[in-house]
């Protein structure tokens, strides 16, 4: 299971995208400014209350689930000495409180992916980065969402006509070459043929999209962005 | 009857096809951390990112191939499923895994940069395999010392222990990635480059 967008009617599906995500990017200033148990504490609270308020849950976090290894890793490795006393405690801890904040910062996260639609992020981008960039990372980041898909079967495709052929018993580096070989080939077709198809349709910098009104709810969201943020940047002054 | 053109900037054609191709390979390097492959010489397993992000260098050259890996990173904050085991969210992107997906625009234009000769596409059929190899060899230490650097910040360990975490386990699969991605250029699949 990957983390997607869910539609639904919560209060982090009605907020504006730009509000959640300067939430964020408080968040993560206070995570990284308070690393204390009572500073991670309070934060887990905060970051459990956004996934709820986006509809998630444990399933949501569950799809990060390819980070847990170095996560849990770390804090063994930091304590680890050579020599005595072999395990140091209040290394392994520092480090435990460093690895539990980046899980809290990736639950957030799940709440924006689950709460917020292609469409209001791409548009969210475009106005805040102004200009070309913003037209090229808008877009950009609306052909990646459509031809994902399309080129994950491409190489799944790929690979199951390789192992049909024969392919497992090839050395290792063949079957890379085989499957990548054949994913670019597609890549670089369907990127021409949209090329094309983009010039014919009169393809422009300045798109129409979709509208955008700060509500009461962003006001509160906005507040507890800024708030974050303050908090982060009142330990570093 | 006169048309009003004057409020449609219209995009050129070569850079609607480099868009194109960017975002395309942008989407291809999400695709390819769903594949893995078993790794002969370690017990964690491949998967083919770091090799789109040398094919990004070298198709794309220094410019459009790190555009490209900027819309991996950016589609990847905005919830595409394109990072490590299919995860998405801003979260990645200051987490333990910060240091290597910021790396990967760097390393695309750096070995871009090398294979090229500077920010106009030659003919990839007159470069050498030392240069394919140096770039990409290059582009590996980009990755792997800002991954380890990153690691060694969010999670506050030590400069070995860091190496321990982030590049021991995975260093052995980037040779077979760097050979694999000399055998595509060197392949006449691909006509489109």
């Amino acid at each position: 299971m990957t983390l997607s967008y869910v539609p639904g009617d919560s209060l982090a599906h009605r907020l504006d995208p730009r509000s959640k995500l300067l939430a964020q990017a408080g968040f993560a200033a206070a995570a990284y400014a308070y690393t204390t148990p009572r500073g991670l504490a309070a934060l887990t609270l905060l970051a459990v209350g956004c996934l709820r308020l986006a509809g998630g849950g444990a399933r949501d976090v569950w799809t990060y689930r390819f980070a847990f290894p170095v996560l849990a890793l770390a804090p063994l490795v930091a304590g680890a000495t050579l020599g005595a006393p072999w395990f140091r405690p209040e290394r392994a801890a520092t480090t435990g409180l460093a690895s539990y904040r980046v899980l809290l910062i990736l639950v957030v996260a799940a709440g924006y992916v689950r709460s917020t639609p292609v469409r209001e992020s791409r548009a969210a981008l475009q106005r805040t980065v102004p200009g070309k960039p913003g037209q090229f990372l808008g877009v950009g980041v609306a052909l990646v969402f459509r031809f994902l898909p399309l080129l994950k079967r491409d190489l799944l495709t790929a690979r199951e006509a390789v192992r049909a052929r024969g392919g497992d018993a090839l050395p290792t580096r063949e079957r890379i070459r085989l499957v990548a070989v054949a994913g670019v080939d597609r890549a670089f077709g369907r990127a021409d043929r949209l090329g094309t198809a983009l010039n014919a349709r009169c393809f422009a910098w300045n798109p129409t999209l979709p509208r955008f009104a700060f509500g009461r709810a962003d006001a509160a969201a906005l507040a507890v962005g800024v708030g974050l943020l303050a908090a982060a940047l009142v330990t570093v002054v | 009857m006169a048309t009003n053109t004057e409020s449609v900037d219209l995009v050129g054609d070569e850079a609607a096809t480099n868009l194109a191709r960017a975002a395309l390979f942008a989407a291809l390097v999400g695709a390819f951390a769903y594949v893995t492959f078993p790794n002969p010489v370690s017990p964690v397993s491949v998967t083919l990112q770091v090799l789109g992000v040398f094919l990004a260098g070298i198709y794309l050259g220094p410019v459009w191939g790190g555009a490209s890996l900027v819309l991996y990173l950016a589609a990847g904050a905005l919830g595409a499923p394109v990072f490590q085991g299919g995860s998405a969210g801003v979260g990645q992107l200051v987490g333990q895994s910060a240091g290597y997906l910021w790396s990967y625009p760097l390393a695309a234009a750096a070995v871009g940069a090398v294979v090229h000769r500077g920010a106009t596409l030659r003919d990839l059929d007159s470069v050498g395999v030392p240069t394919l190899v140096g770039a990409m060899i290059l582009g590996t230490a980009i990755i792997y010392a800002l991954g380890v650097a990153g690691l060694a910040l969010v999670l506050s360990l030590g400069p070995v222990e860091a190496v321990t975490v982030g590049a021991v386990a995975f260093l052995p699969a980037e040779a077979l990635k760097i050979a694999a991605a000399v055998g595509i250029v060197r392949s006449d699949a691909i006509a489109a480059a």
